[in-house]
């Protein structure tokens, strides 16, 4: 037998004494990487067929009012423009909205924020349609406008919607929180603030049309090509199978682009290409892309928390109020997961939660990594941090009683199982961080320079959850050449979740990814497999590949079997060549073992359609198993503070993640640095600042993420690995969850280090300092 | 508005462009010459995702009027795919998982390029500097760092 | 910006020449880092562009002699960098450059851009305005010299002609027991528009207690204009290092400034900062300087 041969049915053997899987939990290269490092033209501006003329959207400027006049003229007269689109120009609805039916694509009669578009120039070049847009003039008769939600909740606010201010409402009713308060020692009330954030992918929204076929082909940056599809046609008034839309390289995504954004580019690019008969490219700079599309939901969530003297919570109630700005959006998830969420990683056995989606003149907010989450866990966890002090407690040990571990439940009356794997993520940060060393070190400091150590626990329902049907179909075709074709109608914008949903079928059919080929999801060739969002890729798209994967296998496994003469159940694939078990030096390639499938005709080519079991709850009470599995999370941050000016650094980060099964280790890394980096954005400096509903910041200048010299300058990032029921090979999300912990963790540090509680976030040097000062009279603004 | 014919160095070759005033170099370099690792990802100057060599220095392209680049040397990721070094450094990068979306990677191709020719060995510190203007969204810096590290090592392997 | 012009001139001459005009409507650009984006935003409209960043054979150079510090407008941010004049007591030159913006833009952003943008969010003006540096303005008729707290007059608005392009910026290097200084605070590390900049070149006399000359200077003390903190350094001048001076200048300087609140930062805040700044600075550069405190 050979030594290649031979070695690999060791480790085959090996692999399989251990339980393991073949590819799986290994650092594979992604097959994307190549083209980004060769910085070839795969994005949707680089695409661009010949002749292609430009769309430039333009927004209302008023927060509230009604359209009386569009002066159009100046506009269509500039050089270069082909003509202006507006609500007149729409053949179908003018619609654009991603659930509840409460927004227009082109804003006519009454806008409802800045963000409203009203149109779009369309011209030869982008600046001559950007030059054009600046020259239409608006007339309005405004309206009475409103930027706070609390306001907006009133009865006799102003209605920014027909049927009222409340989008959507939850509750949660477990146990009997006022017998909770009764048996409680200590009961503590506080209100919790977070501002909206800005998802900043780099790559902004942007999508061509090109009429054909007496429709359209559209190609874009998305999340949920099918979707969009949906959406245009709604708008075109055509067939779906008319408006066919791929999915580009897209740079960057974390949720604004699973929502109305897209539609509202490629309707625009598709209305225009079809009235000009030209490819029309519509693409958002910047500036319009963060005051146009959606933001995650500024929160107001109050608690009331009662616990015993011995440290164990007993009730909480919450109100928890979302600000959706002028739509609802993906809002109405949001809402959703915010309130499951509303205790976080603890057992509460009474809990209530009463929770708004309010509407508001500010522009909209939607989908953004996390969903509900930091919001939620930001105010439970800085409750936690409070409560535990005022109990003359550590923070950590507070925690340790009082979180889930299997046979506890949570908010939703939902049993933890032995899949829960919280406490491993817990002993793995506080062993790293030094924490137990360190916190009572910590305790009394005088100096200019205080350190401090903030903990946060996280608890991450999985999937869609209570949001919808949770399905994901991939369909795997076999070349003739061998190469392994994989398409789906999820979406890959950098998660590396498509090359982890493609890494379960290399596992599946014994073949390397370096075989593998991955298709641009394309409505004309990919099943609609729901949006790619809430992480759900590896998971549900992932059981969806396994069983495509296997159905294949099923095929080709008699016919390995009859090339080596040998019986199926004997026949093994690893690394591209099939072997009989009982004899490995024989053995055949997996090129030949194609070409005779298809010389005999047989088809290479699988559906795999996967439903998660439905989450059964119940809406009245807000209890049941809305999640079929959670994510589980601990962060522990160390900050450094400069007392005299609020100034403060985050020096290490030490984060756990109860993966389930990490199928490509390297991959999931790159979610917990990226997202923990995200989440230190929101933690410390991130802020879209509306006056009166005008975005003030929209551009990179003034509006801040973290760059590479805001990192902490240690991170140490563990996965755990406690098997899910729900995932391939067992394996749980991960691409949102590690943006929620360091709002909270950060917060807590600085708490702990100064002594100064900031109960909005971002948590700003300002904020430390006016804190360290009650008798400065100014207003922190 | 005067049309104006300028002569760029562009990756080794002498490119006559025709650019009319307000042309910036990024809309030349992208639109007129093809090349597409060139990406825009705020039009301010603010995020650094259109960092190239001008002149063997790192700018920002969209903020430079081409007009004002008459013979001038431009160097985009497109003239250095036979480099080296750059091939070293973009076989680290594949490795250490630092492209997750890509659209900032030309720009800390380049960026880590042009640290690697003045410092072989830079430290953490150096090479966050050295990507300081240029934004990542996605992978949180880490594993860039990472590459860059490694990229910069096994000269002449 | 679609009706734009630009035009290049051959030499330093030839730019004279096309400003002699004075028309308004012409703007300056070397490297239009500040310019282009404000353009960008409809903040600015000139219909004609001078571009002066081919001018590098006359404009641009750090050079020294008889005790003057000369640099070129079209000196660079990095070139101040990485330039060995800074090193020492001229350190804060080379702190503020280090800080600023990032690498790509270090490398276009000028001396000159800076100096005539007489914006609060130009990182480079409070440290020249601490080395009393002085803008030389040179048009067809002639050249004049302005000292630069004269030479800004305003927000974004300073003391030149429309004929005139700034060809230098100059100080003289303070002699004597000295060091300088540099703080600055924004919303995250790098690539920032700073809330408070702040610089203090400091000198002392030979018994290294008194102060010879205070020069404080902010990127805002009044409204959003850099400037000398003047009724601070008209106080320090004379006085005796020591805590409480410190605490007195504190006093006087938070009587001058006039800090306005924006989504960035109230002004308390930025009081807060610039005080402390005040404190910090004053300790640093006695230490450097000799003194003690």
């Amino acid at each position: 037998m050979s030594e290649q041969v031979s070695q690999l049915l060791d480790s085959l053997k090996a692999k399989a004494e251990r339980g393991e899987l073949l590819y799986i939990g290994e650092n594979v290269v992604r097959v994307d990487s190549l083209e980004k490092v060769l910085g070839s033209p795969v994005y949707t501006a680089d695409l661009l067929p010949k002749g292609t003329v430009y769309a430039k959207l333009f927004h209302s400027s008023v927060p509230h009012g009604r359209i009386k006049e569009m002066e159009l003229g100046a506009a269509r007269s500039h050089p270069g423009v082909l003509g202006v689109l507006t609500s007149k120009d729409i053949p179908g609805l003018n619609e654009s909205s991603a659930v509840l039916p409460d927004r227009q694509l082109f804003a006519d009669p009454v806008v409802r924020s800045t963000g409203d578009i009203l149109g779009a120039v369309v011209a030869e070049t982008m600046s001559g349609a950007a030059d054009a847009s600046a020259k239409v003039r608006v007339e309005y008769s405004r309206l009475p406008a409103i930027f706070d939600p609390l306001e907006a909740l009133r009865q006799d606010a102003l209605k920014i919607h027909e049927k009222g201010n409340i989008a959507r409402q939850m509750r949660i009713r477990k146990g009997d929180v006022e017998e909770g308060f009764a048996k409680s020692d200590l009961v503590l009330e506080k209100t919790y603030r977070t501002q909206f954030q800005d998802a900043v992918p780099l790559e902004p929204e942007v999508g061509f049309a090109i009429p054909e076929d007496g429709g359209v082909r559209i190609v874009g940056s998305m999340q949920s090509p099918h979707h969009t599809q949906a959406a245009v046609a709604k708008v075109l008034r055509l067939p779906p199978e008319k408006v066919r839309v791929i999915q580009a390289v897209t740079g960057g995504a974390f949720g604004p682009k699973s929502d109305e954004t897209p539609y509202d580019v490629c309707s625009t690019a598709a209305l225009a290409a079809v009235k000009f008969r030209r490819p029309v490219y519509c693409g958002m700079d910047r500036e319009d892309s963060m005051v146009m599309h959606t933001k995650r939901h500024p929160f107001v969530i109050s608690h009331k928390t009662g616990v015993s003297k011995e440290g164990m919570l007993l009730a909480d109630e919450s109100k928890i109020v979302g600000d959706t700005g002028a739509y609802a959006s993906l809002g109405v998830f949001v809402i959703v997961r915010a309130t499951f969420h509303t205790v976080g990683a603890y057992e509460v056995p009474n809990v209530k939660a009463d929770s708004y989606l309010v509407y508001t003149n500010n522009t909209y907010s939607g989908s953004l990594r996390g969903f509900g989450g930091p919001q939620s866990i930001f105010a439970i966890e800085s409750q936690m941090e409070e409560l535990a002090r005022k109990l003359g407690m550590d923070p950590l040990e507070f925690r340790l009683r009082n979180m889930l571990v299997p046979g506890k439940k949570n908010a939703t009356s939902a049993v933890m199982d032995a899949s829960c794997g919280l406490s491993q993520c817990v002993e793995k940060v506080v062993t790293s961080s030094g924490y137990r060393e360190k916190a009572p070190r910590y305790r009394n400091q005088t100096g200019d320079v205080r350190r401090g150590l903030g903990i946060a626990l996280l608890m991450h329902g999985n999937s869609l959850g209570p949001e919808g049907n949770d399905y994901g179909a991939v369909r795997i075709q076999v070349l003739s050449d061998g190469t392994v074709s994989v398409g789906s109608g999820l979406t890959e914008y950098g998660t590396g979740a498509i090359s982890g949903l493609m890494q379960v079928a290399s596992s599946v059919l014994g073949v390397p990814l370096s075989r593998f080929k991955l298709e641009r999801p394309d409505t004309s060739k990919h099943r609609e497999s729901g949006p790619t969002v809430a992480s759900r890729v590896v998971v549900i798209g992932g059981m969806a590949s396994k069983i495509a994967a296997e159905k294949l296998r099923s095929r080709l496994i008699p016919v390995a079997a009859q090339m080596l003469r040998a019986d199926p159940k004997d026949v093994a694939i690893a690394d591209g060549l099939a072997f009989d078990r009982r004899d490995p030096s024989v053995r055949v390639k997996w090129d030949d073992i194609v070409a005779e499938a298809y010389r005999v005709g047989l088809s290479l080519s699988e559906d795999g359609f996967f439903i998660a079991p439905a989450a059964p709850w119940d809406q009245e009470v807000g209890q049941g198993t809305p999640y079929v599995q959670y994510t589980w999370g601990a962060l522990v941050v160390e900050v450094e503070v400069d007392m005299a000016t609020g100034y403060y650094r985050v020096m290490g980060a030490h984060a756990a993640y109860d993966v389930g099964k990490a199928v490509n280790p390297g991959g999931v890394l790159g979610q917990i640095y990226g997202g923990t980096v995200q989440g230190l954005g929101y933690a410390m400096m991130e802020e879209l600042v509306h006056k009166d509903g005008a975005v003030l910041n929209p551009n990179l200048g003034d509006y801040y993420i973290p760059t590479s010299m805001d990192i902490p300058a240690e991170f140490k990032a563990y996965i755990v690995e406690v098997p899910g029921p729900l995932g391939p090979f067992g394996a749980k999300i991960i691409a949102e969850p590690p943006i929620v912990l360091p709002g909270p963790a950060v917060r807590n540090a600085v708490l702990n280090a100064t002594g100064v509680s900031v109960d909005d976030l971002p948590v700003t040097s300002e904020k430390v300092l006016m804190g360290m000062k009650p008798e400065s009279a100014a207003r922190t603004s | 508005m005067t049309k104006r014919t300028i002569t760029l160095n562009v990756n080794g070759t002498e490119r006559p462009v025709q650019v009319d005033s307000p042309d910036r170099l990024i809309d030349v370099l992208r639109d007129q010459l093809s090349l597409k690792s060139v990406k825009e990802g705020c039009s301010t100057g603010d995020c650094g995702i259109c960092a190239i060599l001008v002149d063997g220095k790192l700018v920002n392209c969209c903020l430079m009027l081409a007009a004002q680049c008459d013979g001038r040397r431009v160097t985009t990721l497109e003239g250095l795919l036979e480099d080296p070094t750059m091939k070293r450094m973009q076989g680290s990068f594949v490795a250490n998982n630092a492209a997750q979306c890509g659209f900032c990677t030309p720009a800390m191709l380049m960026a880590s390029w042009d640290l690697a020719r003045h410092s072989p060995e830079p430290s953490s510190e150096e090479i966050k500097i050295a990507i300081s203007g240029i934004l990542c969204r996605c992978t949180g810096y880490y594993q860039i760092i990472d590459s860059v590290h490694e990229g910069c090592k096994g000269k002449g392997r | 910006m679609s009706a734009l012009e630009l035009y290049s001139p051959t030499d330093l001459n030839d730019a004279l020449r096309f400003m002699e005009h004075g028309d308004r409507s012409v703007a300056v650009i070397a490297s239009g880092t500040d310019l282009l984006p404000r353009m960008r935003k409809r903040q600015v409209a000139p219909s004609v562009l001078l571009d002066i960043s081919s001018l590098t054979e006359d404009l641009r150079y750090i050079r020294r002699s008889d005790g003057t510090v000369r640099l070129g407008a079209l000196t660079t941010v990095a070139d101040l960098l990485e330039s060995p004049m800074f090193d020492d007591r001229l350190s804060m030159v080379r702190e503020a450059a280090s800080l600023f913006g990032a690498p790509q833009v270090r490398n276009v952003a000028t001396v000159g851009g800076n100096v005539c943008s007489a914006s609060s969010s130009e990182d480079l003006i409070p440290v020249f305005l601490a080395l009393e540096a002085e803008a030389k303005l040179v048009s067809a008729q002639g050249a004049r010299s302005v000292p630069l707290k004269d030479f800004i007059v305003g927000k974004r608005e300073t003391a030149l002609r429309p004929s005139e392009i700034l060809t230098e910026v100059s100080f003289i290097v303070p002699r004597g027991h000295n060091w300088t200084a540099y703080e600055k605070l924004g919303r995250r590390n790098m690539l920032i528009i700073a809330m408070v900049n702040e610089a203090l070149c400091l000198i002392l006399e030979d018994d290294l207690r008194t102060i010879r000359s205070a020069r404080l200077a902010l990127n805002r003390v009044s409204g959003k204009i850099p400037a000398l903190a003047a009724r601070t350094n008209a106080f320090l001048q004379g006085k005796k290092v020591s805590d409480g001076t410190i605490a007195e200048a504190q006093k006087v300087l938070a009587s001058e400034l006039s800090l306005t609140s924006d989504f960035r930062g109230s002004g308390a805040y930025r009081t807060e900062l610039a005080l402390t700044y005040l404190k910090r600075l004053m300790e640093r550069c006695c230490l450097k300087a000799g003194g003690t405190s």
